[in-house]
């Protein structure tokens, strides 16, 4: 049983998983680093402990002090969300021998999935379908650049390396010319050691043009181990989703079928427990690859949510308190897309952006979910993942969903700090996302010199009459206006702008 | 009632007519809806509501899906901010200087790797030249804005 749990998160994800525990009638804690203090994810927990330290690591990955506040406050389970320590056996051990219950699978079942290299054996041995490629086992460092350059040969380009430990596109590099291989695979060895620890890379045969399609799966204590169908989030940028949708646009009954029954392989392989995600690539032929299994609940679960009617978060809580999971066989219902909101200048190679969240006015309307961590007056820091929300839409067709997603980007107000809502809202326009045709190479086929909003003159012309009506109304010294010029302005001593916590 | 506003093609003046509640421009006009809001009439008689906002000295403006940023200059001041050094986009930490003082490099050339958000991005030279002071070594860390590495065009 289970009956308060502490969410070893922050952001959007731990503020889904605290409603979730609230829903569910379970207690709830929240951890918390200084910098977060006064986050939405705290005001939703019932209790929340302080950490110790400054850095991420000090913070949110210190097993130690994460446990000692489970204990402190009675928490009797730990749901780690997804990033941080979601995918760390050595965590899920400690929790365990802690007398705590993790909301995850076994150690053990992390440890052949999470590490990449040994999951391409394992799923090989379980028949599952793996990329070409080859995983390079070379212990000495100095030889390892000479290993990888062998291997690259034998696998040929383009190919991509990855680093055994990844994920969300760190320690990975695409090379297309040999000649940039040296280089690609320094800053790839470099990116792994400093985001995971494990500098080894691994050697894919590129993939060009194949859709990335996911399988969820959920399986429980019972003996049932089930699929909840696809999600297509071939739309990326830098290796990352930006732009998800179930069912898969363009999935037959029979391919969901034999991929589905490739993911419940995979995750019986390795004695699965709980909710996860089994990752493939489908070619162009028709032909499906095992890439990985995510052993956690996946940025982009909500699209399966609207469209199959399981709470996934739930299903965890249950499954993880021993009860069999409530859902029964797969309905999909309508269609659902997810776009992901960055703070990044998508006009200048998606950087990153900071700054206040001076005005945050998210759409609102009949089939709109939105997942966020942040509200107006918060500010971007580039202490964090620079994700501000997910924008989720579900309609009765995929036509239909679009159209949603459209108007809902359109009524998207953030000021303060740049995003990649106008991005977002041209792709819903580009043809292959109409077409339901988009590969992993979309966005740099459909801008292969980066993207830049369109220009219409006389919006922007109304754009600087409204910046001068607005200088000359004083908008910004109007009291409870949404404008802050250092925060504490005479004129506004309301403004809930520019927070600054101690 | 004279604003003007930076933007990439030089500064933008913009003089409103005021008419009581109204304010016209060409064709446009104005009017405050509630707070941070305004209604917008457009020449063609569309209509749409936008909201602005001022942060620092910039207007941010959303209107019909799209946000447009305009710096406000200060009667008086001057704008000229063009140093020609290359500068951090970001706060972060240097991982790699991939260059020396007294060095020639070619526009688009790769300067420095720099790492925030823990992801890596390169600096590079923006026109040809020669590298005549790095500010800062591999390690350390650098605030959002600062100058990297001064780079002389005149060759």
């Amino acid at each position: 049983m289970v009956s308060k749990v502490l969410v070893a998160n922050r952001g959007e994800i731990a503020c889904r998983i605290l409603r979730a525990c609230s829903e569910a009638g379970l207690g709830s804690v929240a951890i918390c680093a200084s910098n977060d203090q006064g986050s939405l994810f705290t005001e939703l927990a019932d209790e929340v402990v302080l950490l110790k330290g400054d850095s991420i690591g000090e913070t949110y990955l210190d097993q130690e002090q994460i446990i000692a506040a489970a204990h402190s406050t009675g928490a009797d389970a730990i749901h780690p969300g997804f990033g941080f320590l979601s995918e760390r056996a050595d965590f899920a051990r400690q929790v365990s021998a802690n007398g705590l219950i993790w909301i995850g699978p076994s150690p053990e079942a992390i440890d052949q999935m999470g590490d990449k290299m040994t999951a391409r054996q394992t799923m090989r041995a379980a028949g599952v379908p793996v990329i070409p490629g080859e995983e390079v086992e070379e212990d000495d460092v100095g030889k390892t650049l000479e290993a990888l350059r062998e291997a690259a040969k034998r696998v040929g380009y383009p190919l991509l390396l990855k680093a055994s430990s990844g994920g969300g596109g760190k320690g990975m590099r695409a090379v297309h010319d040999p000649a940039d291989f040296d280089q690609a695979a320094s800053a790839a060895q470099r990116e792994a050691i400093a985001a995971f620890g494990d500098g080894r890379i691994y050697i894919e045969r590129l993939l060009t043009g194949s859709k990335h399609i996911e399988i969820q799966v959920l399986a429980d204590r019972h003996g049932r181990t089930i699929h909840l169908g696809e999600r297509e989030c071939s739309v990326q940028r830098r290796h990352q989703k930006v732009f998800e949708e179930a069912p898969g646009p363009t999935m037959t009954p029979e391919l969901r079928d034999a991929m589905g029954q490739a993911a419940v392989a995979a995750a019986q392989a390795v004695n699965y427990e709980g909710a996860g995600t089994v990752e493939f690539l489908l070619a162009a032929s028709g032909e499906f690859f095992f890439l990985e299994m995510n052993t956690r609940i996946q940025v982009e679960h909500p699209v399966t949510e609207l469209v199959t009617g399981v709470d996934i978060v739930r299903e965890q809580l249950r499954i993880a308190g021993g009860d069999p999971m409530s859902c029964g066989d797969l309905m999909i219902r309508g269609h659902a897309i997810e776009v992901r909101l960055y703070a990044e200048d998508a006009a200048n190679n998606f950087l990153p952006a900071i700054g206040p969240l001076a005005v945050f006015r998210p759409p609102e309307g009949p089939g709109i979910r939105l997942d966020t961590g942040v509200r107006e007056g918060d500010d971007v820091t580039p202490n964090y993942d620079p994700m501000l929300a997910k924008l989720i839409v579900w309609a009765p067709s995929r036509v239909e969903a679009l159209q949603k997603m459209r108007r809902a980007l359109d009524e998207f107000v953030i000021l303060g700090t740049t995003t990649n809502v106008e991005f977002l809202r041209d792709l819903c326009d580009a043809q292959p996302v109409i077409d339901g045709s988009t590969t992993t190479t979309t966005i740099d086929t459909l801008w292969p010199k980066g993207w830049n909003p369109p220009r219409d003159m006389t919006l922007e012309d109304a754009s600087l009459l409204v910046a001068a009506g607005a200088e000359t109304l004083g908008l910004h010294l109007q009291r409870g206006s949404a404008s802050t010029e250092g925060g504490h302005g005479p004129e506004s001593p309301f403004t809930t702008l520019h927070r600054r916590y101690p | 009632m004279q604003h003007t506003f930076a933007s990439s093609e030089g500064p933008v003046e913009v003089t409103l007519a005021r008419d009581g509640e109204v304010l016209h421009l060409s064709g446009f006009s104005l009017t405050q809806h509630d707070r941070g809001r305004l209604m917008v009439r457009l020449p063609d008689g569309g209509k749409c509501i936008a909201h602005a906002t001022k942060v620092g000295d910039v207007w941010w403006v959303h209107l019909n899906g799209r946000t447009y940023r305009w710096e406000r200059i200060e009667p008086g001041s001057s704008s000229a901010h063009d140093e020609g050094g290359l500068v951090a986009p970001m706060p972060g930490k240097v991982l790699d200087v991939l260059v020396r003082e007294g060095q020639s490099v070619e526009a688009g050339a790769a300067l420095m790797v720099l790492e925030a958000m823990k992801m890596e991005h390169r600096i590079v030279a923006s026109t040809n030249g020669t590298v005549t002071h790095i500010h800062f070594k591999a390690g350390e860390q650098v605030a959002q804005g600062a100058v990297l590495l001064d780079l002389d065009e005149s060759e």
